[in-house]
């Protein structure tokens, strides 16, 4: 019996992040329409997006082999997947029911599906396919390292890497005990989810310019559904990235039983911290003009050295 | 409030001054190393406020307020009133890559706290981690100056370096005597205007940086 | 009372007659205000030596503080700034002649020196360590500004250099005082009145943490040893030392750089109580013995020459470190002798530099020769001055070379010994090298044959007299305070 209500705990919080991703793109284009003094598209636009692609038919290009059609579906199953090991409102604080992965996990799944796109890149054949492929690989390269570090800084202080445990516990501290490491963690973190959600000042999401494109430059070459999936992978990682942010670094608000008010209440306070970031997202990416990308490394840079501090200054 | 407190709030300020100094660091462009010291005097205007309240010593407050104005206002400004005249390139170069430098940074600030880990009871003195914090800072800031060859970045650079000091003499004990930090401050914006001073000189005269002269060798 | 009043005194003067210079246009007046000045300082600095000598240490309100070790730096100062003055009177009329010092402008020059003097005063009478930080820091914004006074290229860049390198360099003693003084704070339980002061500092010196005495002695020894131009951190002197007014070139060389060490000096004390004399003491040697190697190849290759007699400071302020490391009674006497000898020399020798360059127009030895044959006054006292820099008998600074080498011998470190001596003997033929082809030989025809004039060369002779007389023999009154200043380091 509590095995069931824990399931439906963890994919209840899963179905509530793939259903909100697109949601936060629409909000971010939307502030930044509005920052521009533009009406800007509707914040349900996303969603008619995807259902527009779901609609259409598939192109594929003649050289990529019969493995190009599964790859968006592999990259979404690893985007999703992630969802189930993050705190979204329940943060039990006994220990975890059903242990479904930990931050390691996670991270190794987001590179996993960064991965997969790139080789489906490969595949297709294309010129800018490849081009965004080796950005995409060169930026993973120093977000990667750095993103571990700064979850490792927060997991030692924790003492676990069960995200959803590690919530728990931070909750309980009493308000004002960051120390150092947190904050440099924390910075790390956001220099870094700049890149893995793939903003300016590290990309430009809406651009199909060549010489600028990053991430955009992999899906070229699909169509139809299959774009639908990779596109849905991308909005799911975003949120996923903020919540994991949250979770790590804003762990308030998170519900232990499951009283209705305590629901509401941390649905509230989830809402409110994700679409914060997402606003922080918005306007950096309102106030910051693109990085030419062999300028990347320094601004990543700034991030890894950020995190390996955070995680040297815990450990020392 | 406590001193338990102050402690905690002196620590968080400390990994925002490393932070600023970190943004100098990986500053591409002048003008965000200009603010990006401001911001970091800000912080420091803090901490001594935040002490100024814990140990009940006026003088921090005094401090505070001379750090808020010539510090993050005055110096920046002089900072920017220089560089819009003599209207030079605000693209920041570095002699070694900036990536290197930041490497060299995270050394340097692990360093330091190991340093800091070494020593005995005798930490109790200076509150928090303002110790290793002021000497990573200090360090940062000649790593700034050494490896950047602007004349303006070399001397937010040294702005850096002596908010480092500032940062830990404000948490020895009750912060050096106010007589000691006024004039200290007074040397930084005399020595500051000097530099200023050469620095249009030189523009004016053979329209260079005066921090790319190097005829004298040998 | 009386005493402490003269302790105010003695840097308020000279800041009052630089301020009162500023109103001043006349160029008589100037100059004479400037000669008075000087003769005020040295006879005030005489005034407070009389009463440490007779009566102790004197304090006044325990903000500034004479002792032993004070008093040696403060005649130095007082000295060199009488000669300095007396020989600006003759470098003056030529750059004016020569259209090289704008009339406008002479009030500033003249205001500046004396702040610069001023300044270097504070540093040395300071009790409290921010005090003397503060007037540290203010010696490089006066001189700085006198460094880069002729606004030509090479003037900017050398000042800039020295403003730039040598305010990171005691940004660093700032923040090794700042943990000193926390240390402190921590030895008394809290801060009690004058937790700043040296004295205070001293008197609980045992009592301190040795562990960040340590680590803010580093700190001191690389910021101040940055301004007292050790190696290698001393890349700013020889630019500033060669393109600075010679009269300012004689000060910084003669006297402030000696202000630096007088700051080391005085954590040395603290360190070697605090945390043993061996740690210091390696470290000074470190530094000293750096700089005695470093500066030999520049001196043996140099073509300029008041970047030779830069170098040559390096080489000295490396063997007065040398004779602080070996320690000992001896090693500290022979360093804080060294301390005067060096002084006096190196600002006779730069100023009969500037002499010879004003002559022949440039810089440069190659082009200099025959000094002795248009102004033999001059070219024997650049003789005589580069033989006390090379350490020959009879002059000061063999005295005091001699002590720092016994110390080293008396202490066992006999590689540092023989490495020194190597070294000295290179930089001996070398200088003299130099100096004797300029000095002998026959001039060129566009050299200024002008006769020389009686005044400026009492500064001059002033220097040589005390050179020579501190190379034969050792007033008794120099010698007690000599002894009494070492007991105060050495304990």
């Amino acid at each position: 019996m509590e095995d069931a209500a824990a399931i439906g705990n963890v994919v209840a919080q899963a179905g509530l992040l793939v259903l909100l991703g697109p949601l936060v793109t629409g909000f971010i284009q939307k502030l930044k329409a509005r920052l521009q003094c533009r009406q800007g598209a509707s914040l349900w636009q996303p969603y008619r997006d995807l259902a527009k692609l779901l609609r259409k038919g598939t192109v594929q290009s003649d050289s990529a082999s019969p493995f190009f059609r599964a790859i968006p579906v592999l990259v979404l199953a690893a985007t999703v997947t992630t969802t189930v090991m993050l705190p979204v409102l329940w943060a039990p604080s006994g220990p975890a029911l059903l242990p479904l992965g930990d931050a390691i996990l996670l991270l190794a799944l987001l590179a996993l599906a960064r991965f997969l796109c790139a080789i489906g890149a490969l595949d297709a054949g294309g010129a800018f396919g490849g081009m965004g492929a080796s950005r995409e690989m060169t930026v993973g390269l120093l977000v990667e390292p750095a993103m571990m570090m700064a979850v490792f800084s927060v997991a030692v202080a924790g003492g676990t890497t069960d995200l959803v445990h590690l919530a728990a516990r931070r909750a309980t501290l009493p308000a004002l005990s960051w120390q150092a490491p947190d904050l440099l963690a924390l910075f790390a973190m956001l220099v870094l989810a700049l890149a893995e959600t793939g903003r300016i000042p590290v990309d430009n999401p809406d651009t199909h310019l060549e010489l600028t494109m990053l991430h955009e430059g992999m899906l070229l070459e699909h169509s139809g559904p299959g774009l639908a999936c990779i596109v849905l992978a991308t909005h799911t990682k975003q949120i996923v990235i903020l919540t994991l942010v949250a979770a790590l670094f804003f762990p308030l608000g998170l519900a232990e039983g499951s009283a209705p008010v305590e629901i509401a209440l941390a649905g509230a306070a989830f809402l409110a911290k994700l679409f914060a970031l997402a606003t922080f997202l918005g306007l950096v990416e309102s106030s910051y003009a693109k990085l030419r990308f062999f300028r990347l490394p320094q601004f990543l840079g700034l991030g890894l050295v950020c995190a390996f501090l955070a995680l040297a200054l815990r450990i020392l | 409030m406590s001193v338990d407190l102050a402690t905690r709030l002196i620590d968080v300020l400390g990994a925002l001054l490393l932070f600023s100094t970190l943004l100098i660091l990986a500053a591409g462009q002048l003008f965000r190393a200009i603010y990006a010291v401001a911001v970091q005097s800000v912080f420091l205007a803090i901490a001594g406020a935040v002490l100024g309240a814990a140990t009940g010593n006026p003088d921090l407050w005094i401090i505070a307020g001379i750090t808020i104005v010539v510090k993050a206002v005055l110096l920046p400004w002089l900072l920017i009133w220089v560089v819009r005249r003599i209207q030079i390139p605000r693209e920041i170069e570095s002699v070694i890559p900036i990536n290197a430098t930041l490497g060299l940074a995270a050394g340097i600030v692990v360093l330091a706290f190991r340093l800091n880990a070494s020593l005995g009871p005798v930490r109790q003195a200076i509150t928090g981690n303002a110790l290793p914090v002021g000497i990573a800072v200090i360090l940062l800031g000649v790593l700034v100056m050494a490896s950047r060859r602007k004349a303006l970045v070399q001397m937010v650079g040294l702005f850096a370096m002596e908010n480092g000091i500032f940062f830990t003499a404000m948490a020895v004990s009750q912060g050096m005597p106010l007589i000691i930090e006024v004039g200290v401050i007074l040397d930084v914006v005399l020595g500051a205007l000097v530099m200023g001073i050469l620095v249009l000189r030189v523009r004016s005269s053979v329209d260079t940086d005066i921090a790319d002269l190097e005829s004298l060798r040998g | 009372m009386m005493t402490s009043s003269l302790l105010w005194l003695t840097p308020l003067l000279p800041f009052a007659v630089g301020l009162a210079m500023l109103l001043v246009r006349d160029r008589r007046v100037l100059a004479t205000l400037d000669v008075a000045g000087s003769l005020a300082v040295l006879g005030l600095t005489l005034a407070i030596t009389g009463r440490v000598v007779g009566g102790g240490p004197v304090s006044a309100l325990g903000v500034l503080r004479a002792d032993d070790v004070a008093v040696l730096f403060l005649v130095l100062i007082g000295l060199l700034a009488v000669a300095v003055s007396l020989a600006t009177l003759g470098w003056m009329r030529h750059q004016l002649a020569r259209g090289q010092m704008r009339a406008d402008r002479l009030p500033y020059y003249y205001a500046l020196v004396h702040g610069f003097v001023a300044t270097m005063l504070v540093t040395v009478l300071a009790d409290n360590l921010g005090i003397l930080w503060i007037a540290m820091e203010g010696t490089t914004i006066t001189s700085a500004l006198l460094v880069g006074f002729h606004g030509d290229k090479h003037g900017l860049e050398a000042a800039w250099k020295y403003i730039i390198v040598t305010t990171i360099g005691i940004s660093f003693g700032l923040f090794g005082t700042v943990l000193v003084y926390g240390a402190a704070a921590h030895a008394q339980g809290g801060v009690l009145a004058g937790a700043m002061n040296w004295s205070s500092i001293v008197a609980i010196a045992p009592r301190l943490d040795p562990g960040i005495i340590r680590i803010g002695f580093i700190f001191v020894m690389v910021g101040y040893g940055t301004k007292a131009g050790l190696a290698p951190v001393h890349m700013w002197l020889p630019d500033a030392h060669s393109q600075a007014p010679t009269p300012v070139s004689a000060l910084l060389s003669g006297a402030l750089i000696k202000c630096a060490l007088f700051g080391i000096i005085r954590f040395h004390t603290i360190a070697r109580a605090a945390c043993g004399p061996a740690f210091s003491q390696g470290l000074l040697l470190t530094f000293g013995l750096a700089s005695v190697v470093v500066a030999t190849p520049f001196i043996l290759a140099q073509h300029d020459l008041k970047r030779l007699l830069g170098y040559h400071s390096v080489e000295h302020v490396g063997i007065i470190a040398l004779g602080l490391g070996f320690g000992g009674r001896l090693g500290t006497y022979g360093a804080l002798l060294h301390v005067i000898n060096h002084g006096v020399t190196k600002a006779l020798v730069f100023l009969v530099a500037g002499d010879a360059i004003g002559r022949y127009g440039t810089r440069d030895m190659r082009l200099i020769r025959g000094l002795l044959g248009i102004a033999p006054l001059a070219g024997t006292l650049m003789l005589m001055g580069a033989f006390s820099l090379a350490g020959t008998p009879p002059f000061s600074i063999f005295i005091s070379e001699l002590m720092v080498i016994q110390a080293g011998i008396a202490a066992g470190r006999y590689v540092m010994v023989a490495a020194f001596l190597v070294v000295v003997v290179l930089i001996f033929a070398g200088l003299i090298h130099h100096v004797g082809q300029m000095v002998f030989g026959t001039a060129a025809a566009g050299a200024s044959r002008e006769p020389e004039s009686a005044v400026p060369m009492l500064g001059l002779l002033l220097l040589a007299a005390a050179m020579l007389l501190l190379g034969v023999y050792m007033p008794g009154g120099l010698d007690h305070v000599l002894v009494r200043a070492t007991e105060i380091i050495v304990g």
